[in-house]
């Protein structure tokens, strides 16, 4: 009869704990998703802004909600090549704006394009490594899923990243 | 200072007002954060009207639920009604069916009644985007008008019908 008591005070404890570690995720998912995230940017595509390495980086979730999205913004948005990868890129052209654009790699020329109505040109800094709206095209704007803000790693350059 | 006693000591009820008060706050945050994680993650209620999914959706305000697993894992397939955000307009969502994914070749014809000779076009679906049309192809603002559509911008699967209650029942591959 005690055994099962002691089984009833074990379980009662291991819910009371597991409730604890499930409120602590509920509120970490909350703020992740919708208020600030982590997020590891690597690659060519953005020097000398962001490092080839890879740095970490924090995204803010607010801006896109409520449209607050414009130039020159690093953003981190959904590719539309592939949906289970995210790209950091700078905004260049909101919709509406005519760019023109040079993509050494494949012409001598500047070329020019019309953003369409709810799209947005991304372009990483370096032109020279970067595949982006001069590759694929302008991006809708209902793919871009936050605003990079701060960098956290490396130490040496944490801090605020400006316009 | 008796004052101050006087009100300490009448402030006993209101302390225990004060912590049911929270107790349910609580238990309301706690219930919505479980509405939250199913409505964004497992199963979501929509309400579609409009005439472009004619005959498979009726024209009225019908509710249906939607899942989204099978659109986070990329298990969709041909055939399938989704729900989508326009990529011209990031804040309004449609439902098309599913018609075409990335590597297919689409052929079809222009939508315009007016013009006497119908032209037919041809386009190959690019990587990670698809092609959606909707079931009445007179009356459907579609891929066929803004073109494919990025697969990031698909939300969920439809997969019951709840309204009206005659047709509540599983909508599968409909």
């Amino acid at each position: 009869m005690s055994f099962m008591n002691h089984i009833r005070t074990v379980a009662k404890e291991a819910l009371d704990r597991t409730s604890i570690i499930a409120k602590f995720l509920c509120c970490l998912h909350f703020t992740s998703s919708y208020l600030c995230s982590p997020t590891h940017a690597y690659g060519p595509s953005m020097l000398p802004t962001l490092n080839i390495a890879g740095d970490v980086v924090l995204v803010e979730h607010l801006s896109p909600r409520i449209g607050k999205v414009g130039y020159g913004d690093l953003v981190l948005v959904r590719s539309p090549l592939n949906p289970n990868r995210n790209l950091t890129k700078r905004v260049v052209a909101m919709e509406g704006d005519t760019v023109t654009y040079f993509d050494p790699l494949n012409s001598d020329s500047s070329r020019n394009a019309v953003v369409p109505k709810g799209h947005v040109w991304i372009q990483g800094d370096n032109i020279y490594a970067s595949r982006d709206s001069r590759h694929f095209g302008p991006v809708p704007y209902g793919l871009i899923k936050g605003k990079v803000f701060f960098r956290v790693w490396p130490p040496s350059s944490f801090g605020l990243l400006d316009n | 200072m008796k004052k101050a006693i006087t009100v300490l000591r009448n402030m006993g009820p209101f302390r225990f007002a004060i912590k049911e008060a929270r107790e349910t706050a609580f238990l309301v945050a706690k219930c919505f954060c479980v509405l939250h994680v199913t409505d964004n993650y497992l199963i979501s209620p929509v309400i579609t009207y409009g005439h472009s999914m004619l005959p498979t959706i009726d024209a009225t305000s019908t509710i249906f639920l939607t899942e989204r697993i099978s659109t986070r894992f990329g298990k969709v397939a041909h055939g399938d009604i989704v729900v989508l955000r326009l990529p011209h307009n990031p804040r309004q969502t449609v439902a098309k069916r599913l018609v075409g994914l990335e590597g297919d070749r689409i052929t079809y014809v222009s939508s315009r009644l007016s013009k006497k000779k119908k032209k037919k076009h041809m386009f190959l679906v690019p990587k990670g985007h698809v092609w959606v049309e909707g079931d009445n192809k007179y009356n459907s603002n579609d891929s066929r008008s803004f073109g494919p559509v990025p697969y990031g911008l698909i939300e969920s699967k439809l997969f019951w019908r709840v309204s009206p209650l005659k047709d509540f029942g599983s909508f599968w591959n409909k």
